[in-house]
């Protein structure tokens, strides 16, 4: 998984929503998320989810201590985050601003 | 479910105070909140009690929300502790800065941290979990029950884990408990320490409180809480585990001053209290350093606490006056600590002192002058704060000599006075009399318990020597001193002489008008005896005469019968 990640740094800005199982925010976040994507017309085929009770090594990697998390990796390698189920619509939107076409 | 199990265990933090206000420690396997201002010692608090923990074996992680690994360890370096936290293995911190400043868009969970947290504590039998400064997390759930919620759930996961927890956070300075994105968290959590600070007369003053402990007793005031060296203390509620039971002492501790023993019936019970009171110049310093000496020429240890004077002068004054206090310094019976009377906080000399007991064990402490520790703004309470002190002492048998001001112009003084002299056991005023041009010290004693005294003032002399008390001048209802005394003296030697020559003069009288009766009546004994011969020569004399008339009269005799018969 991690290398996964680690290839595509250079390409365009990835996207990676770390979830902690099946925890209702964590569902709220995925359908929330989705519909954003939607929205700023990114594929969700190219979203990478990260389940941390599997892979609880990746929460310390990465430094995430409230899940959900979502993280964008621009093409510089700069990392913008976001935390919680993404309810707020707008503030998602302006996160995601760097992948809208 | 075993009876030990349900039990609340307390596990002992190793804060010297902290333990005794919770008459135990902090609840094993369960969480407690300490919440406090920014600076009045969260994150110190937080590393020594880790810092005991690794100490006694127990492993630990300690997750930062504010600080770097890096900041953590300079933080717990200044300490004495510190270094052998940050050599330790035994413990792991977790970064969680990125939290500062960090967006959110809707509710979250902590899972993330928890299952972190998990997977480092996996090898950690029992450890202590640190969360320090999980505010700045918290503050970003939309409603505060979203955070006090998350925050039972860790509390839950302490107990199936078998964490201690201890969560660190801001609160605002408002009056409420808690802060508002904490809100109704002290109904969450069975227990909760806050924690103070207050400027006082310059001086920052740091206090704890228990503002809750679910099922277990607690000291439920506030205390003042000090940062020294050697990291947090409670200075007021802390109890030595080396303090024994207290017992009385029948020994007495010698003055060295045989005059002064005298009075106080062979001196002080060792292990009470005696406070010297007087005006400036009435000599309080020279008469405890007389005591110090006495003691330290024993051999017995003796600790002096100076707020007035350096060392270098103090011994000087004391050597003018036969006290020399140098060679013990030397010999390291005499231990002079000194310090600043000008702090704002006293608690702090209050402390510095009772390290210096443990550290020196002393026999003897003398505290020239008292009235240091007890100016206003003294965070502990005067009166509290040196009867904490002289608490200590007495239970571990040591002695205190306590000096103080008491002067008409210095209200402190005579308030120290007021409230020390009712807790010292022995009361000693010293005072001028000024009288025919001249300052005579004059010493008394107000109370001593437990020991006959005169409830007379002697004179006290300061001799190159040392000191003496020259014994009292009674002269009707009055006490007379120096010249005063002494022409009384001469006075009173002139008339006492005068009456022992008269008396002399008219034993000899009667003796001699004993010796002339005498002779009188040898005299007439004399007299009497040739008065007897006289009396037996006469008679003697008579009869001889009487004889011869009766023989003559015999020879007529016969011509009488026959005169007789012719007749």
């Amino acid at each position: 998984m991690n290398q996964e990640i680690d290839q595509q740094e250079s390409a365009a800005p990835r996207l990676t929503l770390f979830v902690t199982g099946d925890a209702p925010r964590s569902r709220r976040a995925r359908v929330n998320l989705k519909a954003a994507l939607q929205t700023v017309g990114f594929d969700p085929a190219d979203l990478l989810v990260i389940d941390l009770v599997e892979q609880p090594e990746q929460s310390i990697k990465r430094s995430i201590f409230a899940t959900p998390a979502l993280m964008l990796m621009r093409g510089d390698g700069s990392i913008d985050a976001t935390y919680g189920d993404l309810s707020d619509e707008e503030k998602l939107l302006d996160f995601l601003s760097p992948l809208a076409h | 479910m075993s009876a030990t199990e349900w039990r609340l265990n307390k596990r002992p933090t190793g804060i010297p105070g902290l333990d005794e206000l919770t008459h135990g420690g902090l609840p094993a396997n369960e969480a407690t909140l300490l919440l406090g201002d920014t600076g009045t010692g969260k994150t110190v608090l937080a590393l020594q009690i880790l810092a005991h923990a690794v100490a006694a074996g127990d492993g630990g992680i300690f997750v930062s929300f504010e600080e770097s690994p890096d900041q953590l360890k300079r933080n717990a370096d200044s300490f004495d502790w510190g270094k052998a936290l940050v050599d330790s293995e035994g413990w792991a911190s977790i970064d969680a800065r990125s939290m500062i400043g960090a967006e959110f868009a809707g509710a979250f969970d902590i899972d993330g941290l928890l299952s972190m947290i998990e997977a480092q504590a996996q090898t950690l039998e029992a450890p202590w979990i640190i969360l320090d400064g999980i505010d700045q997390l918290l503050q970003h759930q939309p409603q505060p029950q979203l955070a006090v919620e998350q925050i039972r759930r860790l509390n839950e996961r302490c107990e199936s884990n078998r964490w201690t927890l201890l969560l660190t956070g801001k609160r605002d300075s408002s009056e409420r408990l808690t802060p508002h994105n904490l809100e109704g968290v002290e109904f969450m959590l069975p227990t909760m320490v806050l924690l103070s600070a207050r400027v006082i007369d310059g001086g920052l003053g740091r206090f704890m409180r228990i503002a809750k402990y679910r099922g277990s007793s607690h000291v439920t005031d506030e205390v003042p809480m000090v940062m020294t060296d050697h990291g947090v203390t409670l200075p007021s509620v802390y109890r030595p585990q080396s303090e024994r039971p207290f017992e009385a002492d029948e020994r007495r501790v010698s003055s060295g001053i045989e005059s002064l023993d005298q009075v106080l019936d062979g001196g002080p019970h060792r292990g009470s209290s005696m406070l010297i009171s007087g005006r400036p110049g009435t000599a309080k310093t020279t008469l405890a350093a007389a005591f110090a000496e006495a003691a330290a020429d024993r051999g017995e240890r003796t600790l002096i606490v100076s707020f007035d004077e350096l060392e270098g002068p103090f011994v000087r004054n004391l050597k003018s006056v036969g006290i020399d206090l140098g060679p013990l310094i030397d010999k390291g019976v005499v231990r002079f600590l000194e310090l600043s009377a000008t702090s704002g906080v006293n608690i702090e000399s209050l402390l510095a002192i009772a390290e210096e007991l443990e550290d020196f064990d002393p026999s003897l402490l003398m505290i020239d002058p008292v009235s240091a520790l007890m100016r206003k703004g003294n965070s502990v309470g005067s009166g509290p704060a040196v009867g904490w002190l002289l608490h200590r002492t007495r239970a571990s048998g040591v002695t205190t000599l306590m000096t103080s001001l008491s002067n008409e112009i210095d209200p402190e003084g005579e308030a120290t006075v007021d409230k020390v002299s009712t807790i010292a056991d022995t009361w000693i005023a010293l005072d001028y009399n000024v009288r025919g041009g001249e300052r005579n010290r004059s010493l008394s004693v107000v109370k001593s318990r437990g020991t006959a005294h005169s409830n007379q003032q002697r004179e006290l002399l300061l001799t190159s020597e040392g000191l003496e008390l020259v014994d009292i001048f009674e002269y009707g209802t009055e006490v007379l001193m120096g010249t005063a005394r002494m022409q009384k003296q001469s006075e009173e030697h002139f008339k006492v002489r005068r009456t022992n020559i008269e008396a002399q003069r008219r034993r000899q009288d009667l003796e001699r008008r004993i010796e002339q009766a005498h002779s009188e009546v040898e005299r007439l004994n004399a007299e009497l005896e040739l008065q007897a011969q006289e009396d037996k020569q006469t008679l003697q004399l008579e009869q001889q005469f009487m004889q011869r008339v009766r023989q003559q009269r015999t020879h007529m005799g016969s011509s009488d019968d026959s005169g007789s018969q012719t007749t």
